[in-house]
């Protein structure tokens, strides 16, 4: 088991927002987190990332306890974090993006330039433009890309679809599929039609708290079954 | 036993006028009268700080316009001690509501630096264009008038009369705290926009405190300058802003007893403690790093939980 | 009026380097730093133990200003500012004005409460077009346009210049990647500090070393600070000679008014341009 969550709670000062969150992840799995607004995925999400601490509750990666631990340390344990809002940085260019990327986990800038030119060829002739001149969907892109460096074994991908055209989405959803093969994730994802096609597995979040665990494929691919949850 | 006293303003106003009776009859009336105009300076601060959530840099600017306010008038118009108070006031609160426009639009660090700006632009008017009217670095010497019984320069009466004019503004800033306002206030300063989303103009209730707090600033200038029929520069330098600012803190921030004693302690540190410690100075800045990590709830903060 | 400009840009000049350490550390970490004055202060006090108690000459004792520098602002960074991160902005403001008055306490003790004057190290002028102009004042013009060079390039090129770039837009992003911005801000932090200190250094010869100059200096900072925009580095750049420039003209004007105008500026913008810290 790569991740386990047991009995989280997570508080924004005296108002609680988690009960009792309970997910496990495993080699090679692709996990959706799925529920309406303000259920508390991405709350989840940084809990799990080192942004929040819970307030009790483990959260055990490859048997080490990292609840509680600073973010920058969990990022360097092999969790990365892929941000909403395709959150890059916009002043500096694609390749100052993945510079300091790779440089917290010593990984040589041609290699990194190349995990990230491997999942979109493209991004090759926008390597010295500000990343604000990207698109949405190529943002997102170097979102995803960048998070690759280091070799990561999980990553907390945070509404990736969100925004863009179907066109996009289809691409980005093929790169996650692609990335499948070398480390396990978490994707928060609203988009149903786009959870059908990604999940091994979901958790149906509601208020706070796990609601359902889906984990037949079956299932997961007719949306129609569990929409009403939600 | 503390947080009793608290909820009960008539109780609250019993023990102030209980303890510094007590106090100016077994030290000095003078002095005492001293501490409570300081007092009455903080209170109005406090309204800033510890009500509105705002530290302002530059409160000795009120201060100051409210002390020269009345020396102006004291020495050019008539020497009407009464009149002078008045004026000193209404000079504070015009300067405030004036300044205020600008300054309640901004908050943190920029509220204090502004304020701070202010000031010393203040200090800068009282010093260099005019001191043909503000007696440039020397101050000005008054004289005022009395009427009978009401005479300022009897200390007894200067005592209960600044005493009273300390209850005054406790009782006052006590009301105001339980009004409407000042729940607004407090809504406010927890969280200005969600007050906002549900309509309220909170621009104006800041700036309502705001010229509240200046014009107390000034009563306790008016006063400081009857006190000591005099007024000079000091009443408006923008390094001791960092006085009133320990004494909130220290007293404990939001409330008139946490006011009022840190006033009380800060006047007694400066008056007594100066006479055994000569590095006095570096005491307060230690001190004041010690209350901004450890004792932020200040001296009644901590009283109250008992 | 040449000599006005002249006058503004050594000003200007020096509140550059002295604000954006300032401004810096405004925001990477949004803390108020009064304590920068003092450091500040220590720059220019140092400089003159230098001269009149080791009899070193101008360049070694500047060297030694900054050199002192180093350890007491590490010593702030460490147990004062690092406390304060993320915290309600009074506290950061008033424990380091505390720091500001101890510091100032000290100097006062050590040095006794009166000005002391420090001499032009240079004491030359050059012809230039029918009037006189002090070397001195050109060196410093000289070096603060050297050292906003050096900072562009330092930001631009080098790794710990890009994440603090990178930290001051979005520092959970940059710790997201498993860098510790922290120390970054740190090492920034120390390096405002030691310009702080030169700008002691610099600008003592042409005034003189009070225990209150780190205060008075700290204001006019603010202002730079705030005209030109928190962590900016070029809007510090600016807004310090534009200030520089306001302060030598109204100082020809009306000499007194030369601060106080600035104050009036540094208002005005904050009416136009409001920030909420």
């Amino acid at each position: 088991m790569l991740l386990n969550v047991e009995n989280l709670n997570v508080h924004y000062g005296r108002a609680q927002v988690l009960h009792g969150i309970y997910t496990h992840v495993q080699e090679g799995e692709l996990v959706c987190m799925v529920g309406r607004n303000g259920a508390g995925k991405t709350t989840f999400l940084k809990t799990i990332g080192g942004f929040m601490r819970p307030s009790s509750g483990t959260i055990t990666f490859r048997d080490q306890r990292i609840d509680g631990l600073p973010l920058e340390n969990v990022a360097l344990k092999g969790i990365k974090y892929v941000f909403q809002d395709k959150r890059v940085f916009r002043e500096l260019t694609v390749r100052e993006n993945i510079e300091l990327a790779a440089f917290p986990v010593k990984e040589r800038m041609d290699e990194a330039i190349g995990k990230v030119l491997s999942i979109h060829p493209g991004m090759e002739k926008h390597l010295d433009s500000k990343a604000k001149g990207l698109s949405g969907g190529e943002r997102q892109i170097l979102l995803i890309g960048r998070a690759l460096i280091g070799n990561p074994q999980l990553l907390l991908i945070d509404e990736p679809t969100e925004g863009l055209a179907a066109k996009i989405i289809g691409q980005i959803v093929g790169i996650l599929l692609q990335m499948k093969a070398k480390l396990s994730m978490i994707v928060v994802e609203q988009n149903l039609a786009t959870v059908s096609r990604l999940a091994d597995r979901i958790y149906v979040m509601k208020e706070g708290v796990i609601l359902r665990e889906i984990a037949d494929r079956e299932t997961i691919q007719k949306p129609s079954l569990y929409e009403e949850d939600l | 036993m503390f947080s009793k006293i608290e909820k009960n303003p008539f109780l609250t106003l019993a023990i102030i006028a209980g303890g510094f009776i007590l106090f100016g009859y077994s030290t000095s009336l003078p002095k005492i009268t001293d501490f409570m105009i300081f007092c009455i300076f903080v209170l109005g601060f406090d309204l800033l700080y510890g009500h509105m959530g705002q530290l302002s840099f530059g409160h000795m600017l009120y201060l100051g316009a409210g002390s020269y306010g009345t020396a102006i008038f004291a020495a050019f118009v008539t020497p009407d001690p009464f009149l002078g108070i008045a004026v000193g006031i209404f000079t504070a609160a015009l300067l405030a509501f004036i300044l205020g426009l600008i300054v309640v639009r901004t908050s943190g660090a920029c509220f204090a630096l502004l304020n701070l700006a202010l000031n010393e632009v203040g200090a800068f008017m009282v010093l260099v264009p005019f001191p043909q009217w503000t007696g440039g670095e020397d101050g000005l010497s008054l004289f005022f008038k009395s009427y009978g019984f009401l005479n300022f320069a009897n200390p007894t009466f200067l005592f209960f009369f600044v005493l009273g004019s300390l209850l005054a503004v406790s009782y006052l800033i006590m009301r105001f705290v339980r009004s409407p306002y000042g729940m607004f206030l407090k809504a406010t300063k927890e969280n200005e926009v969600r007050v906002r989303f549900l309509g309220y103009n909170t621009y104006i209730y800041k700036l309502i405190t705001f010229v509240l707090s200046g014009s107390i600033a000034g009563f306790a200038g008016a006063l400081n300058t009857i006190n000591l029929s005099y007024t000079s520069p000091s009443l408006i330098d923008p390094t001791r802003n960092v006085e009133v600012i320990f004494a909130a803190l220290m007293g404990g921030a939001g409330n008139v007893m946490g006011a009022i004693i840190g006033g009380t302690a800060f006047m007694t540190i400066s008056n007594y403690l100066a006479r055994y410690i000569i590095r006095w100075e570096m005491f307060l800045g230690v001190a004041l790093l010690i209350f901004a990590f450890k004792f932020r709830k200040g001296i009644w903060g901590y009283l109250r939980k008992v | 009026m040449l000599q006005s400009i002249l006058f503004g840009l050594t000003i200007g000049g020096i509140l550059y380097i002295i604000a954006i350490g300032l401004s810096l550390t405004f925001g990477a970490m949004g803390i108020v730093n009064f304590a920068h004055g003092l450091i500040y202060a220590i720059g220019a006090y140092a400089l003159y133990t230098g001269l009149s108690w080791l009899g070193l000459n101008f360049f070694l004792g500047a060297l030694l200003a900054v050199a002192v520098s180093i350890p007491i602002s590490y010593v702030i960074e460490r147990f004062v500012i690092r406390k304060l991160y993320g915290q309600a902005i009074d506290y950061a403001i008033i424990a380091t004005y505390a720091v500001l008055l101890i510091g100032v306490d000290a100097i006062k003790w050590i040095y006794g409460p009166n000005p002391l004057p420090i001499g032009d190290p240079i004491g030359e002028s050059i012809a230039f077009l029918s009037l006189e102009m002090p070397v001195y004042r050109l060196i410093i013009i000289g070096i603060s346009f050297l050292i906003f060079i050096g900072l562009s390039l330092f930001f631009k090129k080098t790794m710990v210049g890009k994440i603090v770039v990178a930290g001051l837009q979005d520092q959970e992003a940059v710790r997201s990647l498993g860098i510790k911005v922290e120390k970054y801000f740190a090492i920034v932090f120390i390096l405002g500090s030691a310009l702080a200190a030169l700008g002691g250094v610099l600008y003592a010869p042409i005034s003189t070393l009070d225990p209150y100059m780190g205060f008075h200096i700290l204001i006019l900072c603010f202002a730079v600070v705030i005209v030109g925009g928190m962590g900016n580095l070029r809007g510090t750049a600016i807004a310090a000679f534009a200030l520089g420039m306001v302060m030598s003209i109204t100082g020809r004007l009306w000499g007194p008014a030369a601060d106080a105008m600035v104050y009036v500026v540094m208002a005005v913008v904050l009416i136009f341009r409001p920030i909420d810290v």
